[in-house]
Parts: structure tokens; sequence; C-alpha cells
């Protein structure tokens, strides 16, 4: 007992830096943002001000509220079409065993590109002059698109590039998923005869739903602070309708130098962020099996 | 603006120290800092390329190890932000456009005071009097002299001379006639007949020579003023050319993408950078098809939008006096003639009047228009794209907002004003 106690003892002392630096390094940048969503400053980076003006500011500004609604439409726009086509493209995948290797590896490698260069790739395709989106719509006799210049569909445009790259990845996550299944439950399926479609609805969804959850977390936190895609494509235009309130946050912090404003919006872009992924994790712990 | 004639005074002063110190320009070695390092914070434009290529040079001269950090723009201009308000040494000299973000980094306490280096180690050939007066003032915030010009620009009219003689048109002569040309550029020919910039941020480049033009001022008795008719008269007309004349998607261009469509011959006109000359004439195909003059005037008479990058001092370098060697080095005659031919306007008038550069602006009629027009700008011009205030790079966003707002017709021009005013005003308390 005493040599236990003796070994705990050591470990915890051990272990004791690496805590305090891991514990520094996520605190520290926290209750600075904090700290700082207190203060106002001026447009040279001057202190004028100490208080909740910030969150005040906040409330009544049009700016946030239009952040938050574009936040959560991409978002939700996104997750949806991510989660459905990588459902769809891992059952592919699974029954396709003796897909070539360089088949499966084209299918996942959009995830693999930085999203800036699918950003500047997607900026050529998508431009409404020289790029080869128009020219394959007026090839076809179809009118041509604003696409990242509409304001009526810049989201499903920028949700439709986000999906493009991040589907394979959610694939993969449910590729594991199917993999894991129990085959004995199949097995009892095919024996009483049940059909194809009956055997997804009501035996192959339904134990997928922690895997499906667990795709929904991951990618949760990604959609939510949604960022270098839009940076690079639109800065939040045309007429803010794809100014995330991350993006937001940015300029205001970045370009108009408003550090206080900024941290306050940061503030409750991480507070959306850790109640989506407190929901979600109840979510996963409701449909664990 | 108050800050320029106490700042010309300072800087005059300044440079007749200079220009009387002949023992110090006697001492100068420019090796004196051999083996130091300086990080240059630079900007991926043609000039800061420019620049960059000729880092070797200036190396094997001094001795001094450049190191070079590059990045677009508004990248740089937020990494700069971050080191800055970190008051860290990472940066000693930075490129930065004295015109938008000049008064605020100087009061911010952001920039060395150059003033000092006139007075100290300079070059005997190095010159300070002839660079441009006017850019040297528009450098000069409260006597402090924060930059050295590296160059002159503004947004100059493109056009495509085969496409006017097809349609039996007239360059315009005046900036109502703008529309009607449009128009019948759009009945003869399959291009987009004007093109200027639309993404919000980068508005008021443009949009500042159609306002100027038009007889408005961003301020007046201190408020904002876009409310004023002659404002609206030229939110109006500008959303209203891109919106009928423009390119589809024109809400999200700037340069990069008008330079691409003129280039590739898809547009009529352009109103565009001065210092896109050399990447719309890359290929050549636009060589003998094209003309250059300034804004035709309005209204309120031609007032020219003119500008120029300027090389400063980080005011947390720890190595300022080396970095001012390669402030001389890159704003020397010398190199400044070796950048004139590579199609970035001089901002020396010694080196515009050079016979190497008339030479080579003698090799096509488009380099001589460009430098004419460049020219007129330098004369005539304006610096006032933003509001001039210390908030001038947040002012901008607001004015791009109220134009790209009628441009999308999501807003009257009323509406998008009344909208920007409010936000101005609010920013001009606050400030």
């Amino acid at each position: 007992m005493n040599v236990n106690r003796e070994h705990r003892g050591q470990m915890a002392a051990m272990s004791m830096p690496a805590l305090v630096f891991t514990v520094a390094m996520i605190a520290f940048p926290i209750i600075y943002t904090i700290w700082m969503s207190f203060q106002t400053y001026s447009s040279t980076g001057q202190v004028i001000g100490w208080g909740g003006d910030n969150y005040s500011r906040m409330v009544a500004d049009d700016r946030f509220w239009n952040g938050i609604w574009v936040t959560i439409y991409l978002y939700v726009l996104s997750l949806v079409m991510q989660l459905v086509l990588g459902t769809g493209l891992a059952l592919l995948l699974f029954r396709a065993r003796r897909l070539p290797g360089i088949m499966r590896s084209l299918f996942i490698s959009p995830f693999m590109m930085p999203p800036v260069v699918a950003g500047m790739m997607w900026l050529v395709i998508l431009d409404p002059s020289l790029g080869a989106a128009n020219w394959i719509l007026t090839s076809l006799g179809l009118p041509p698109s604003s696409w990242l210049a509409s304001p009526a569909i810049v989201v499903p445009v920028l949700a439709m590039i986000d999906t493009w790259q991040w589907t394979p990845y959610v694939a993969l996550i449910v590729l594991g998923g199917l993999q894991s299944l129990p085959p004995s439950v199949y097995e009892a399926a095919e024996i009483d005869g049940a059909p194809r479609h009956k055997v997804f609805w009501r035996i192959t969804l339904p134990l997928l739903l922690p895997t499906l959850v667990t795709a929904m977390v991951l990618r949760s936190v990604d959609l939510l602070r949604f960022f270098d895609l839009i940076y690079i494509t639109t800065q939040g235009g045309p007429s803010d309708r794809s100014m995330t309130l991350n993006i937001y946050g940015f300029r205001i912090g970045f370009e108009f130098f408003q550090l206080g404003y900024a941290s306050a919006l940061m503030i409750t872009l991480s507070i959306m962020v850790l109640g989506a992924v407190i929901a979600l994790n109840r979510l996963r712990a409701a449909v664990e099996w | 603006m108050a800050n320029e004639s106490a700042g010309s005074m300072g800087l005059t002063s300044a440079l007749l120290v200079a220009m009387a110190l002949p023992a110090a320009a006697q001492d100068f070695d420019w090796r004196a800092h051999e083996g130091e390092t300086v990080t240059f914070l630079a900007n991926s434009n043609p000039l800061g390329q420019l620049l960059i290529a000729h880092k070797d040079e200036f190396e094997a001269l001094t001795g001094i190890n450049l190191v070079v950090d590059s990045y677009q723009e508004q990248q740089m201009r937020q990494r700069l932000m971050t080191v800055m308000n970190a008051r860290s040494d990472e940066v000693d000299v930075f490129m930065t456009l004295p015109s938008r973000e000049g008064m605020q980094f100087a009061t911010a306490g952001w920039y060395k005071d150059l003033n000092p280096y006139l007075e100290g180690a300079v070059a005997p050939d190095y010159d300070a009097g002839g660079l441009a007066e006017a850019l040297v003032d528009a450098a000069t915030f409260d006597g402090q002299f924060i930059g050295v010009p590296l160059n002159i620009e503004g947004p100059l009219l493109y056009y495509r001379t085969d496409v006017f003689e097809e349609c039996g048109l007239q360059p315009p002569s005046a900036l109502q006639e703008l529309p009607e040309i449009s128009a019948a550029l759009k009945e003869c020919s399959d291009l987009t007949p004007f093109a200027s910039r639309g993404l919000a941020a980068a508005v008021p480049y443009t949009f500042a020579g159609f306002m100027h033009n038009m007889g408005g001022s961003y301020m007046v008795d201190g408020q904002s003023a876009m409310c004023s008719e002659p404002v609206k008269a030229a939110i109006t007309l500008y959303s209203d050319l891109l919106k009928e004349h423009g390119p589809p998607g024109v809400v999200n261009y700037s340069f990069q993408q008008l330079t691409a469509l003129y280039r590739a011959g898809r547009s009529a006109m352009s109103f565009e950078s001065s210092n896109e000359f050399s990447g719309i004439m890359e290929g050549g195909e636009r060589m003998e098809d094209t003309a250059i003059m300034p804004l035709p005037p309005g209204p309120g008479g031609s007032h020219p939008t003119v500008i120029g990058w300027a090389l400063s001092i980080s005011a947390h370098s720890r190595n300022p006096d080396a970095a001012w060697y390669f402030l001389q080095w890159a704003s020397s005659p010398q190199m400044q003639a070796k950048f004139a031919l590579e199609g970035i306007a001089p901002p020396r008038e010694a080196v515009a009047e050079s016979a190497e550069y008339n030479a080579w602006l003698g090799e096509s009629p488009v380099r001589q228009q460009w430098h004419d027009a460049l020219a007129e700008l330098a004369r005539t011009g304006t610096s006032e794209i933003g509001f001039p205030i210390v908030g001038n790079p947040e002012s901008r966003q607001y004015i791009g907002d109220a134009v790209g707002s009628v441009l999308l017709g999501t807003a009257t021009v009323d509406q998008a004003c009344a909208t920007a005013d409010a936000a101005l005003n609010e920013l001009i308390a606050r400030d």
C-alpha cells in the first residue's frame, strides 16, 4: 500500500510539468481572449475602455446575427450533404471489395488537398467569365451562373465545394463502422429473407448510428469554424452573404484592428462549437449499442 | 490634410540637412553592416516581386543577409498587424501604403521616423531631394517621414483600340459618356464593355476617382458625406456601369480578375491599376491593340487617384541601421531606373527623364501612353481613396459595401448611403 502510494506520488510528480504545460497552453489563450473581449480598442490598438460594451454592441449588430445565420445555414447544409453522400460512398466501397487500390485512393484524394489549394482550384473553375463550369453549362445550352458571386447561391456553392472535399473523409469513417458490424445479424436477415432496403433501414443504419454521430462531431467542429475556403474564395461576400461568424471576427480583428470586439465574437463562436459538441456527445451516448 | 503641411515642413528641413551634409555622405560605406541580417516583409505585388528578384544584388553590395517574408497584400498586412501589436522585432522592414494605413500606423507608433537617417548615413548619389515631393508629403505624418517612396501608381483606363475602331467609337472624353459608350460596345461586340473592381474592400481604389470627378468628397465638416448628391451620383454611375455592362460575378472582382479578363481579350475597357501594366502586357497580345488614359473628367473636374507604395522601418526593429541601407538601396536612383524598365513607374523625376527609360517608352506607343497618364495623375491626382481618418482601412469597407449593395440591387442608393453614413460617422467618432 505504501509502495503504491509512493509510486503514485512519483507518477504525479513526473507528469506534473507536462500537465501544467498542457493546461497553460489551453487555458491561457482562452482566458486571454475572454479578458480582451471586455476591453475596447481604438483603431491603433490602444485600450480605450473596459466593460461589457463589446457584448452589448454584438447584440445590436446586424452583421453578428447575419454571421450566426450564415454559420448555421452552411453547417446544416454541408453536414447533411456530407453524411448522406459519405454513407452512400462508404456502402459503395464496402460492397466493391475488389475495387483496385488506385480507385480507392482517388475516391479519398480530395480531403488530402489543403483547403487553400482546393479553394484556389474552385475559384478558377467557377470564375463566371473564364471558368470551366460556365463553359460546360453554355456548351450544354444552359444559362451561365454567377456561382460564388451570386448572393442567392453562394452558401450552397460553398457547401458543395466543402462536400466535394470532405465527403470521402466521412465515407472512410463510415466504412470503418461498416466493417465492424457483426456479420451474424446479416446472416439472420438473409435466412429470414429480408429485402435489401429493409436490411439497410432496419439493421445497417441503426447499427451505424454511433459511427455517424462520431462523424458528425468531427465535421461539426470544422464546419462551425469554417474559414479557409471562404477566405480564399469570397471573403464573406457578396454583400455579406457568406460572412460566417469566424470570417467576420477575423476581419474585425485583423483588418479593422478592433481586437476587443473580435474577441467577443470568437468567444461566442467558441461557445457555439462547445454547445454543439456537448449535444452531439450526448446523442452519441444515447445511440451507443 | 493637416499632417501634410506640418509634415512637409519637417521633411523639407530634414532633406535640406541631409543635402547639406556632404561629410556624412563621403564617409558612407555600403559594407558598414556586413554580416548583419534584415528581415523584409513584402507584398507579393509586381513591385514586391521585383525587389525580391534583385535581392542578390543588395546582398552582394552590402554583405547584409536579407531574409524575405512575402505574402499577398491582405495577408501581409494581417501578419504585420500581429507582429506590431505584439511589439515583436521579427520584421525590420515592410512595404506600406501611406495613403491607406499611414495615419493609423503612424498614430500607433509603428513606423521608425526616417528623418534622422536622412541626416546620417546616406550614399553620396542617393539624391533624397529627387524623390517626388507629393509622395514624400503623403508619407509624412506630424513631421515624421515614415517611408521612402518606391513607385507611383493609380487606376487607369485601358481600352481596346481595335474594338473601338470597329464600333466607330471614340474614347470617352467625359465620365458621363461611359454608360453610352459601354452600351454601344455591348451592341457591336461580344466583349465585356466595362470592367472595374467590385469586391467591397477593393472598390474604393477605383471608385474614389469617380467620386472626386463627380464633384464629391467623403467628408464635409467632419461628418460622412456619402449621401451628398455628387457621391450618390458617383455610386449610381459606378454600380450601374458594372451592373449593366460589367463582367458576370464582378462583385468578387479585384485586380487579379481584371487583369486576367483584359489580357485574355475579354473586356473592351478595364479600369485598373497602372501597376498591372506589365501583367496585362504579358505575352504581348495586348501591346498592339490597347491604349491607356486617365479616368475622364466629370462635372467636378479631373481628380484621378494617385498613390505610391513606400518602404518603412519597423519601430520595433532591433537592426534599424542595417534596415536603412535596404531602404536606400531599394529607393536609389539606380534601382528605380531598373524597376522602371520592368513597368514600375518611378517616383523620381530624374529617372523618368533618363535616356534609357525614354528609349524603353519609345519602343511602344502604349508604354508612352501609360507614362503620360501617370504623369497626369502625379500632376492632378489625389490620394484620398478612403476617409482621411485613422480608421481609413475600415472606412474603405463601408464605401465598398455601399457600392456593392447598389450593384447587387439589395439596396437603393439612398438606403446604401444612409447605412454607410451611419457606420462611418460612428467610426469618425470612435477615432
